[in-house]
């Protein structure tokens, strides 16, 4: 590890340090020149995010409300809710995750960001294919394989965008300072390669020299179990693994476990997806296969989870003020859970009850809300500040949004999973009608619409916060906001 | 650690590994089959679908059918699919070797559709499956019992009895064995409108109002995949039979767009039941009518010589 690298000495965007701490000057030139590359793809997100939002209440509304709008083709409930995740998988978590992954690549390459026009046309035409594909979804132009539901014209659009992002990867790799490769980096290194092999691959195989059969549906859960995985996963851990240790100023516990915990992760997670698949019409050998996958992720989860304890050992009371951590460290013990959950459901005496049924929508949610999410809006009140030179204006606001959006995600996966057991119970009974099954899980829909209307309240109290910081009116301070006073020994640390 | 060489090696190789091992390998074992075939040639299963049904498959897609209803049985030992009369078999690989985009689906908010169509009333089989035909033909096929059972889905409130003479069929007496669902007070239809089950005008109607066939459904209505329009001389002959509130003013008619029968088409074109060598069958099945090669699945297997289904 870079030992240089970490602990940071202070939050650094203001222009008037010291002149002697060259450190810092490099720090926020490099902080400086991802500014609006970073910036736009974050407020892109947040924008994906408010209509994700939306998109999903009205879907989840929808599901126990069925009679609304059923004159209107673009608004049926088949066309909103590709809609919805779409738009939270490629405009919201993608965009979230890149704008994240290069402010981090650019710190832990220790190098201005060249060519930042690159990523802002990158950006753009990413938003475009975004726009693009969530239009064609709703004007009836679905693919029908899930996750990658865009039609192909907006999956060209989104090629071309990620190409320029990419390029401009490897030039900041090209120009790194230092020998060592730090942690993150290469998680980021290998979300940032991975995604566009697994794109291309999958849009290979469905579309242009289509696979037969079922095959289309092994592809289709081979790329979005390892977009889950390899594209979401790696930038959220990698995140984490820079947020934790730099937050409370203390080197990771053990590189060795962070090693070992990538590779096996890179090796048996990526061989996950067909265990959606369980008892389907495919050779069982395949399914077999990803179970087993799935119960060797235990290895990473295990050994990821104990590296990041292990940091926070003696600094969880941090939580207690700092945003970024608090988010952060929901994120990774949620990315535990998610994991714990997967090999649950994967059990093929489990996944009897529960394939087909609404606890694969709670695992989904898991992983990409309540892990990675949550880890980017971490990511997001550490970034941000250092972008515009201001420090995020209301503390409430920030618990806020952290409460309303754990209990959100809490309730959404608690109803999901109970309602979807019970589902599955009853649909695994023959002696009661089909019927019976949808009709036990509509109270838990209810439940779960509740749980949309947090999470509405919590995103748009973020992206209000956040529209205050792009313009300008946050706090001038050079003390970031913590959420609870600070007691006099705490405020050595840098938050 | 140092170098980077290494470290992207390593990123390689293991995205490789898996995509390999999980579609690559394979796809050299499943990805090239063939219909089934017997030695004369001409019992062919799978066939492919005619322009209509895929256009059918399109509408499917691009309403998001699939996020509800699977199109896979799995087999006895490991789920109770088949004891839901869902099939007789397993679905195999082989049954999804035409289909592009294949929608096996993996959510259940509604029933499984592999054999829907094999649901059919029986002259419905024979009928060109635009659903132009006025369905529920008045007098409704002697041949007795649609070939699915009671509880093929469950938004089938009034399942068909097979004991029973098709008219009484419509009759919600006959019903399928849990009582809780099946005597909901539904807005039976019988009386007034002659709707076989799992007809072409079945489907219309419950695409175009779930909740007047069976109250419980929470599937949204697909109004927009149906027209009203003026009656102009006489009524067509595919409008929607329609009662109580659901019904357009007088003068008017609701009718299915070209999609809505493409949809409805492809619907009744879902059939498993034929007997593949590789799946062992539950029930020994009387072997098939053949069917012409390249004719519209729809019209498989022929209702006579089809086994009866879930013989209750």
């Amino acid at each position: 590890m870079d030992a240089t690298e970490i602990p940071l000495k202070a939050p650094s965007v203001s222009t008037d340090v010291p002149t002697s701490n060259v450190e810092q000057i490099e720090r926020a030139l490099i902080d400086a020149s991802t500014r609006v590359p970073v910036l736009m793809f974050y407020t892109s997100a947040i924008v994906w995010l408010l209509i994700g939002t939306l998109l999903a209440g009205f879907v989840s509304f929808k599901l126990h409300s069925p009679d609304w709008f059923s004159n209107v083709s673009f608004l049926t409930w088949g066309r909103v809710r590709p809609a919805h995740m779409n738009v939270m998988v490629y405009g919201w978590a993608s965009m979230a995750g890149m704008g994240t992954a290069i402010w981090l690549m650019a710190r832990l390459c220790r190098t201005v960001l060249r060519h930042p026009l690159l990523l802002v046309a990158g950006a753009g035409f990413w938003n475009f294919g975004v726009l693009l594909g969530v239009g064609g979804i709703l004007m009836g132009d679905s693919t029908g394989y899930q996750w990658l539901e865009f039609p192909p014209y907006a999956a060209i659009v989104l090629f071309v965008a990620y190409s320029l992002i990419i390029s401009w990867a490897v030039l900041m790799f090209r120009f790194r300072r230092g020998d060592q490769i730090y942690i993150t980096q290469w998680y980021l290194l290998g979300a940032f390669l991975w995604f566009p092999w697994l794109y291309a691959a999958a849009q290979l195989m469905l579309f242009v020299v289509p696979v037969q059969g079922v095959m289309q549906a092994a592809v289709d859960w081979w790329f979005a179990n390892n977009l889950l995985f390899l594209w979401f996963g790696a930038i959220g851990l990698g995140t984490a693994y820079y947020m934790i240790p730099k937050v409370i100023g203390r080197p990771v516990y053990s590189y060795h476990l962070a090693t070992i915990g990538f590779w096996t992760y890179a090796l048996f997670s990526s061989w996950t997806g067909m265990q959606r698949l369980v008892d389907g019409p495919f050779p069982a050998w395949m399914i077999t296969a990803s179970i087993a996958a799935t119960i060797l992720t235990i290895i990473p989860v295990a050994t990821v989870g104990l590296n990041h304890h292990m940091t926070m050992q003696g600094y969880f009371p941090l939580m207690r003020y700092s945003p970024t951590l608090r988010f952060t460290v929901f994120g990774a013990i949620s990315y535990t859970v998610f994991s714990a959950l997967g090999v649950l459901i994967s059990l093929r005496s489990v996944a009897r009850y529960v394939n087909f049924t609404q606890a694969s929508i709670a695992y989904s949610h898991l992983g990409l809300y309540a892990f990675f999410t949550m880890v980017i809006f971490g990511s997001m009140y550490y970034i941000v500040p250092r972008l515009v030179g201001r420090e995020w204006r209301y503390a409430s606001l920030i618990k806020l949004h952290f409460w309303a959006s754990v209990y959100g995600i809490g309730l959404m996966i608690l109803m999901l999973l109970a309602g979807g057991f019970l589902q599955g119970a009853n649909m695994d009974n023959p002696s009661l009608a089909f019927s019976e099954s949808t009709q036990t899980i509509l109270p838990y829909l209810r439940g779960r619409s509740l749980s949309g209307v947090l999470l509405t309240v919590s995103h748009f109290v973020f992206a209000f916060h956040f529209g205050l910081m792009l313009f300008g009116l946050g706090r001038t301070s050079s003390v970031p906001t913590f959420l609870n006073p600070v007691e006099t020994e705490g405020s050595e640390v840098h938050i | 650690m140092k170098g980077l060489i290494p470290l992207v090696l390593g990123i390689f190789g293991t995205f490789t590994f898996s995509w390999v091992g999980l579609t690559v390998i394979p796809n050299l074992q499943i990805g090239h089959l063939d219909p089934q075939m017997d030695e004369e040639g001409t019992d062919v299963y799978p066939a492919p679908k005619s322009g209509m049904t895929e256009r059918g498959r399109r509408v499917y897609a691009a309403n998001g059918c699939i996020y509800c209803h699977s199109q896979q049985v799995r087999a006895d030992y490991a789920a109770s699919d088949i004891d839901r009369k869902w099939g007789e078999r397993r679905s195999a690989p082989r049954d999804y070797i035409f289909d592009r985009p294949v929608l096996i689906g993996n959510m259940r908010m509604g029933p499984d559709l592999s054999n829907m169509g094999k649901a059919a009333p029986a002259e419905e089989e024979n009928a060109p499956p635009a659903g132009a035909s006025p369905a529920g033909a008045p007098s409704a096929s002697p041949a007795g019992p649609p070939a699915g059972s009671a509880n093929q889905t469950a938004s089938s409130a009034a399942a068909p009895s097979p004991a029973a003479k098709p008219a009484a069929s419509l009759a919600p007496a006959g019903a399928s064995p849990p009582p809780s669902a099946a005597t909901a007070p539904v807005a039976t239809p019988a009386d007034k409108t002659k709707t076989d089950e799992y007809s072409a005008a079945w489907h219309h109607r419950h695409l175009y109002s779930p909740r007047s066939i069976s109250i419980d459904s929470n599937m949204p209505a697909y109004r927009f995949l149906y027209e009203k329009r003026r009656i102009a001389g006489d009524r067509s002959a595919d409008a929607l039979q329609l009662t109580g509130s659901e019904a357009p003013p007088a003068g008017w008619e609701i009718v299915p767009t070209y999609d809505a029968n493409c949809l409805v088409a492809y619907l009744m074109s879902l059939d498993q039941s034929h007997p593949l060598k590789e799946v062992k069958g539950v029930a020994p099945a009387a072997s098939p009518a053949p069917a012409a090669p390249g004719a519209p699945a729809a019209a498989a297997p022929s209702p006579a010589a089809s086994p009866a289904k879930g013989g209750q």
